[in-house]
């Protein structure tokens, strides 16, 4: 079977801590997740999910706080927001499919939306096969 | 850079939580193919002293410049790591860790698949180690004084412990009195009541001139970092000041009646009235909600005291640190549930305990329904452990010992009452076992269930019908009052405060601290601490033990006189900005501003004010502002790292 490779840009305060928490919860869930760091869901470039794409990843994951006021540096979530949903309308353009980017909020309680988020994401991705650009990517 | 990487690679085992699910070994022969990887090790537990002194060896022997700690998640051990790096001269933001349990090994069985994972996450990490740099923090001075928010006991404690080691406290109290829900709580032990217990406090704190209270108020605003926040108080109006003399005129005259929160609403009071017997400050109260501004209270003031046009103040405090002791509400049953609601002799536990105070609305007779009751039925775990669809999962800890406490209260008063407890356990933990084995010896009838009991409301009164554990039997017990022991829920008004002090909570709704183990008093906000049953159910003396706690570790933070910051932080590099001032709009904390460098508009960020979220650096479209720590080609080869090769 397809095994698809998803990168995860998560925020330090509310998504990373849910990852940590299914983990001390001992929450199995498919293993094809990779997690990325960063302090807010507002420091994600869309370059760097571009990038992403670009050098063979499957499907992207920014995964924060929830908005309107859970964001630990007040909005930077709603900053995150603004920019993917601009971004979004880009990746038909881009010849990628929508399914293989998601903008989740996952608080740091959450430890079974994530879960569901990760599983609902390998089994999207896993219909669409592996990721192959149609249009420019790899010159982006 | 000026150096070429020399990376170390430590792979932890973590007894067998890693290694039960990951190739350990595999791992480590794995990173030593990766570029600049000069050394890969594993050991049973890095985080222990010998493990330690491995990775200090190494960096002394292989001069090694950049560690990578294949372990657990880097909110439990990053800071020991660095500990590790700075005690042999090594900078410690030259470390990276690849969390291979909480994001692995814990998550996943299959031996192959966690062990590439693993492969996968070490090798990240040595891509964004291979471009680390060192970073020096920076040192503020700390201001020398606390707001501690929520005047319970474990908030009066905190506050009178920072007092007497000389700090100024800012004690800040949403309602009009100090003293909490202990205020209003009977009997801890026998010589011992709650109100005693807040009397006490209050005394010590009244005279404490270190101490400033402030009542009707709250936390509206916060920034800053740790040794330097700035708070804004809101304070609201009182309408009556100290000329008050507490004659009670006014109360007489007032035409606006509403249930006593201050007595779980077993009476009522006036729109103008007095918390309870010891409030502070001991003066009257408006409460605006309900107060309909007809002005009979003023006329019948005699000392000038009342002012219905007082307006409400703000406050703008420096403080170093915070404590939030906010505490908890009790639950409340809905209605119908064990039959709440539907008959007035059903009441809750906390009901129950002003009905035995002095102090209380029956002054301490137990009167239930107009008369005393000939039969009691407690029934426990109401409102916890999952015992009704309502029901919280926790155990709320306090229950079982309150409960058996009362009943005690209850026969020693009444010997003839009948007291029955329906229990599913029983847990007086600690000392608190004596009064178990004391009601048992006052013949209060402990009846088990499995399945929750019916409280059966009829025409001709109240039965309780249940199957009884140890003798395997349907039993129906009559009786004249139902107590529904309930337990503690975080507070419903806790919204606002968790949005300003950005502090988050458990899946349960009280809020998280930082580490169960490493940090047990700290929220995951630096310079912010954590007391009482904010944190989750606790009892009277584990508030204030926790109080006190909370206390010392401010004192930690704060008595050196200076803190150091994080220097994680955005910086521009001025060459590449072209002061377009994107950056300025998107900082939450105002911390850019534009300034003229060699007759350019430049950026440039206040690292004091920067609490570092980085989403300047993701807005710059010059690439010009960098987050240190998370700068874009750090990122981007974690991303590289990750999706060229390996596998999934
Ligand atoms: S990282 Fe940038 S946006 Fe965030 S606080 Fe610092 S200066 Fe402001
Ligand atoms: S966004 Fe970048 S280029 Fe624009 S002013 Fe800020 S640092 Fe300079």
């Amino acid at each position: 079977m397809f095994e698809p490779k998803i990168v995860v840009f998560a925020c330090n305060w509310c998504t990373y801590a849910a990852v940590d928490l299914a983990g001390t919860s001992r929450i199995s869930y498919p293993p094809n997740v990779r997690v990325i760091r960063v302090m807010c869901s507002g420091r994600v470039d869309p370059q760097f999910v571009l990038e992403a794409f670009k050098n063979g990843a499957d499907g992207v994951i920014v995964a924060g706080c929830h908005p309107p006021v859970d964001c630990h540096y007040t909005n930077g979530n709603i900053k995150a927001l603004r920019r993917f949903t601009l971004f979004r309308r880009l990746l038909n353009d881009l010849g990628i499919e929508q399914e293989r980017f998601r903008l989740e909020w996952i608080s740091a309680s959450e430890a079974d939306k994530w879960v569901k988020v990760v599983s609902e994401m390998v089994e999207d991705v896993r219909k669409l096969g592996p990721f192959k650009p149609k249009l420019g990517v790899k010159e982006v | 850079m000026s150096e070429e990487p020399r990376i170390g690679v430590y792979v932890c085992h973590c007894g067998l939580n890693i290694a039960a699910t990951v190739d350990v070994k595999a791992v480590v022969e794995y990173a030593k193919s990766l570029p600049n990887v000069i050394i890969s090790r594993d050991y049973v537990f890095m985080c222990s002293t010998p493990g330690q002194d491995l990775i200090r060896d190494d960096i002394k022997n292989y001069k090694l410049n950049r560690i990578v700690v294949a372990a657990c998640s880097p909110s439990m051990h990053e800071p020991t790591f660095r500990a590790t790096l700075e005690s042999v001269n090594l900078n410690k933001y030259l470390l990276e860790m690849a969390n291979i349990r909480e994001h692995c090994s814990w998550v996943h069985s299959d031996k192959k698949v966690a062990t590439e994972k693993a492969k996968d996450l070490v090798r990240m990490a040595v891509a964004k180690a291979r471009l680390l740099e060192p970073l020096e923090e920076q040192e503020y001075v700390a201001q020398q004084s606390v707001l501690v928010l929520g005047g319970g006991v474990a908030g009066m404690r905190a506050s009178l412990d920072l007092a007497s080691w000389g700090f100024d406290v800012y004690l800040i109290e949403k309602s009009p009195t100090l003293g909490g829900r202990t205020a209003l709580t009977g009997w801890l032990r026998h010589d011992r009541r709650g109100a005693e217990v807040v009397k006490a406090m209050i005394k010590e704190i009244a005279r404490n001139g270190k101490i400033h209270v402030f009542t009707n108020s709250e936390l509206i605003d916060l920034s800053g970092f740790p040794g330097n926040f700035a708070a804004k108080i809101k304070i609201n109006p009182r309408y009556v000041n100290e000329r008050c003399t507490l004659c009670g005129e006014c109360e007489l005259e007032c035409p606006v009646e509403v249930l006593n929160e201050y007595e779980y609403g077993l009476n009522r009071r006036k729109a103008i009235y007095i918390p309870f017997r010891n409030s502070y400050p001991q003066f009257y109260v408006i409460d605006p909600r309900v107060c309909v501004k007809c002005g009979e209270c003023v006329k019948a003031c005699r000392y000038n005291a009342i002012n219905l046009n007082e307006k409400e103040a703000t406050l703008d405090l420096k403080v170093g640190a915070i404590i939030i002791a906010t505490g908890y509400d009790p639950y409340r049953p809905v209605r119908g549930e064990y039959g709440y609601g539907l008959h007035e002799n059903i009441v809750t536990l906390f009901q129950l305990e002003r009905l035995l105070d002095p102090e209380g609305p029956t002054h301490g007779e137990l009167i239930i329904g107009g008369k005393v009751p000939k039969s009691i039925a407690f029934i426990l775990c109401v409102g916890s452990r999952g015992t009704t669809p309502n029901a919280k999962s926790y155990c709320s800890r306090m229950c079982c010992t309150s409960t058996l406490m009362n009943t005690i209260k209850i026969k020693e008063r009444y010997p003839e009452t009948d007291v029955f407890v329906f229990y599913k356990d029983i847990t007086t933990y600690g000392n608190d076992e004596s009064l178990y084995e004391e009601a048992g010896g006052k013949l209060v009838k402990f009846v088990k269930f499995e399945e929750v009991p019916v409280v059966d409301v009829g025409p001709e009164g109240l039965y309780i019908d249940v199957k009884e554990v140890t003798i395997q039997e349907d039993i129906r017990i009559p009786v004249d009052a139902v107590i529904l022991s309930t337990g503690m829920v975080p507070r419903r008004d806790q919204s606002d405060m968790l949005s300003v002090t950005r502090a988050s909570c458990s899946p349960d709704g009280f809020i998280r601290e930082a580490h169960l183990k490493l940090r047990p008093v700290e929220a995951p906000s630096a310079g912010i601490y954590l007391a009482g049953a904010v944190a989750g159910p606790k009892n009277i003396i584990e508030s204030i033990r926790m109080g006190s706690a909370a206390a010392s570790k401010v004192a930690t933070l704060l008595s050196q006189g200076k803190v150091k910051a994080e220097p994680l932080v955005a910086r521009v590099n001025e060459e590449r900005c072209s002061g377009c001032k994107v950056c300025v709009g998107v900082c939450p904390y105002r911390a850019i501003s534009m300034i003229e460098v060699n007759g350019r508009s430049v950026a440039h960020v206040e690292s004091a004010l920067c609490m570092g979220c980085g989403t300047c650096s993701a807005a710059c479209p010059s690439g010009a502002m960098q987050h240190l720590g998370f700068k874009d080609n750090q990122i981007v080869a974690q991303v590289v790292a990750v999706t060229g090769g390996g596998s999934v």
